[in-house]
């Protein structure tokens, strides 16, 4: 390089680190881990936006009791070591009060350290095991938990489809036991996570319980997976990744003549999966943790879709997906709780933490179950909600509240996992 | 001794080879020390700390892919399988055997050493492209394949591992703070990049670099190929270890996701910026590669306000800033910035005569 040009890097650099102002004193800091480049960008851009978008709205509505907050964003590509060094630097020089964080890989890496520190981390990952407060009392999320999604997807399809459908009568009659395997990523957290859960569903329901498959969460081609499951002629299928993989899955189910019927998680089941599977994603069911984007009825929905115009004009509204109205779920969710703990005096990690365990059948207004947080138990419901794709659209199938449905299981065992 | 290098004359070839010559020499090093383990560490802030741990991580894993690269000829793209050997046997005999910290770490580092040996033996057969592809295999052999399976669900853990807070002890230390963790990456590096630099200059690094400049008149001069390529993998393997078993000190968090194929490859890139073939180039390559990052994120908090967009639509700016980087570095500075740094210390040290 030339002078001139080391010149310039120099007043580039010191030009940057003097515009770093520290902000006015009224302003609240929340900092934001989000993946919009890197390997899980295909739902992680969506739900990206929809914390901007979320987060200028509450700041129009008055921010926190009259404190605007302030937005630090960024994006860490999936790149673990990289979230870290953005988590400290939201920490230590940004000096955020809390952070709403992406997917399973930040949000499991920093657990120990967000539990030391006493910072709310807010996240996108639904994992049942983060929601036992005496083990990861900061990590809290708004939504039905993966593993009593994954509960009511099996139970649902068993009350509803393996009781009812006339196809099934004659070995309902024999005493056959319906068969079940599970497709999902082994080593992603997220897919595995809810993996123990559905097996012990499946024992409670009677299931008989085949080889797990292992789907990697960019597999393009998942024959031999099919194949070998098809061995075990299964009539129900676990998909577990994110939509990408789940349309794989499910396209070469239905080419290889698979037969089973395929439930899915939540970051599986969107628009996209129609989209990209057609017809083999049809009678799929999924669990949904809140209303799709553009649906009629929540009392949000009209500001996420006005803000979603509003911000990001360049995207149709027909590509934006549920990923936005969850992304107002967790943002909706904190806000709620910064209020309480500001209006107790105590904005603070702690204090957010407590205003959290205030919250007694809240109700968002996204067409979210409403959301309780106890000191005890941060699980936010008990309810999960299942959809079914018939003709290419999502229609609501069952709403299970699995609280009311075992409460001694629910109180005393299913916590953590 | 003198301040000056000018008027030192050897008798022996020992003092020849001496590391510091000068008294000048000496004041920069002590200097240096007082920086690294006492002035930054108390001024520098808690933030500036953090990076500086992922500095020093990045500084231990290239070590080890400088020395196969940069000093051997063998290029790997797998080094990160070494790191993640290194973090999960760390982190399952403190777990399993409730070995202490140290001892934990010495046994990781070995198993490493071992295991790197293992996916060197093709090394023997294979060079260039070839070896590339036989490292990568180690890479998903071992990451996507062994450590997700089977050794992420040892002890029922599910996939993620994380360490109860109070289990990294040095003696009766408790590692849980940055400043702790600080001291720990700074005398971690400070011991690997000493064995490092005299390893070089010992019998075995010069039948490594006699290696990595041509592997048949080394072998014609006498030079155990096999076995020197091996160790090469052996010590490698066993700085990826060490890098792995700091790790989860630095993050009490442990899951085959933090070892993925492209931080191989980033560490490569590490290397070919600071410069292929030098220690210094390691810790300059760290720099740039984790403080660009940090310096891009510094421009877009200011700048976010005023342009909206920067955040959501020209991200892909700042991956191509980086591919953009290491183009730029290949073209002008092919010798990395270890080469940069050498001319600039010679500028003042043959000043005012240099000719």
């Amino acid at each position: 390089m030339k002078k001139s040009g080391w010149k310039l890097l120099g007043m580039a650099l010191i030009l940057t680190l003097a515009f770093s102002p520290a902000w006015a004193a009224e302003v609240i800091k929340v900092g934001a881990i989000n993946d919009m480049t890197g390997g899980t960008c295909d739902v992680g851009k969506d739900y990206a936006l929809g914390i901007a978008e979320a987060i200028a709205y509450v700041n129009d509505a008055g921010g926190v009791n009259g404190k605007k907050i302030k937005l630090f964003q960024f994006d860490y590509g999936y790149r673990i070591p990289e979230a870290v060094t953005i988590y400290k630097r939201l920490r230590d020089y940004d000096k955020v009060i809390a952070v709403l964080g992406w997917g399973t890989g930040d949000t499991e890496a920093l657990s120990p350290t967000v539990t030391k520190d006493k910072m709310p981390y807010v996240s996108a990952s639904y994992s049942a095991h983060l929601t036992d407060p005496k083990k990861t009392p900061y990590n809290l999320f708004f939504s039905c938990d993966y593993s009593t999604n994954a509960r009511g997807c099996i139970t649902a399809w068993y009350e509803e489809i393996w009781l009812k459908d006339p196809k099934y009568k004659a070995r309902r009659q024999r005493g056959d036991k319906p068969r079940f395997v599970c497709f999902y990523s082994w080593p992603t957290p997220y897919s595995s996570a809810p993996i123990k859960a559905i097996k012990d569903q499946a024992k409670i329901l009677g299931f008989e319980i085949g080889p797990d498959q292992d789907v990697s969460l960019t597999a393009l081609d998942t024959k031999s997976q099919v194949l070998a499951a098809k061995k075990f002629k299964p009539d129900l299928v676990w998909h577990g990744n994110t939509t990408m993989s789940v349309a794989t899955a499910l396209k070469d189910s239905y080419a290889l003549g698979l037969g089973a019927w395929h439930i899915s998680n939540n970051w599986g089941f969107d628009k996209n999966l129609v989209k990209l599977a057609g017809p083999a994603a049809e009678n799929a069911i999924g669990a949904v943790p809140c209303a799709f984007f553009g649906e009629k009825g929540p009392r949000f929905m009209p500001k996420i879709v006005e803000y979603a115009k509003k911000l990001n004009p360049g995207i149709p509204e027909k590509d934006r997906l549920i990923r936005t109205v969850q992304a107002w779920g967790d943002v909706l969710l904190l806000w709620e709780a910064m209020k309480r703990a500001d209006k107790a005096g105590k904005l603070t990690g702690e204090g957010i933490k407590e205003a959290f365990e205030t919250l007694r059948n809240f109700d968002l207004g996204i067409g979210a179950p409403p959301v309780t947080f106890t000191p005890t138990d941060h699980r936010p419901t008990s309810i999960a909600q299942m959809y079914i794709i018939k003709n290419g659209k999502f229609k609501f199938l069952k709403r299970i509240d699995f609280k009311k449905r075992y409460p001694e299981k629910w109180e005393k065992e299913w916590l953590g996992w | 001794m003198s301040w000056l290098p000018c008027g030192i004359y050897h008798e022996y070839y020992k003092q020849d080879h001496r590391w510091w010559q000068t008294r000048f020499v000496w004041g920069k090093m002590i200097l240096l020390f007082i920086v690294v383990y006492y002035l930054f560490p108390q001024y520098a802030g808690l933030y500036w700390i953090g990076v500086a741990n992922i500095i020093g991580y990045t500084v231990l894993g290239a070590m080890g892919v400088q020395l196969l690269i940069g000093y051997c000829g063998q290029i790997t793209l797998g080094h990160a399988a070494f790191i993640a050997v290194g973090a999960y046997v760390c982190a399952l005999g403190m777990l399993m055997f409730h070995l202490p910290y140290i001892v934990s770490l010495l046994i990781a580092a070995f198993a490493a050493g071992i295991w790197s040996v293992l996916f060197g033996l093709p090394s023997a057969k294979v060079k260039g492209f070839y070896l590339i592809m036989t490292t990568m295999a180690a890479q998903f052999i071992t990451v996507d394949f062994i450590l997700t399976q089977y050794v992420s669900r040892i002890g029922g853990r599910g996939v993620a591992f994380s360490l109860p807070p109070g289990t990294i002890k040095v003696g009766p230390l408790v590692i849980d703070n940055d400043v702790r963790v600080y001291y720990l990456m700074v005398v971690l590096v400070t011991l690997c990049t000493l064995a490092m630099a005299n390893l070089l200059r010992s019998r075995v690094g010069r039948a490594w670099i006699a290696i990595r400049d041509n592997d048949i008149a080394a072998e014609a001069l006498g030079v155990n190929i096999v076995k020197y390529k091996l160790l090469a993998f052996f010590v490698a393997g066993v700085l990826g270890g060490v890098a792995g078993a700091f790790w989860i000190s630095n993050l009490a968090a442990l899951s085959p996701e933090h070892f993925m194929w492209s931080w191989s490859l980033w560490l490569v890139g590490v290397i070919l910026i600071g410069g292929v073939g030098s220690i210094h180039g390691i810790f300059f390559g760290s720099m740039f590669m984790v403080l660009v990052l940090e310096a891009l994120k510094f421009a877009i908090v200011p700048l976010a306000p005023i342009f909206p967009q920067l955040q959501m639509k020209f991200l892909f700016l700042k991956e191509a800033a980086f591919g953009l980087a290491i183009c730029l570095f290949l073209i002008y500075e092919p010798n990395g910035m270890a080469y940069r740094w050498w001319q600039i210390k010679n500028y003042f040290n043959l000043w005012p005569f240099s000719y």
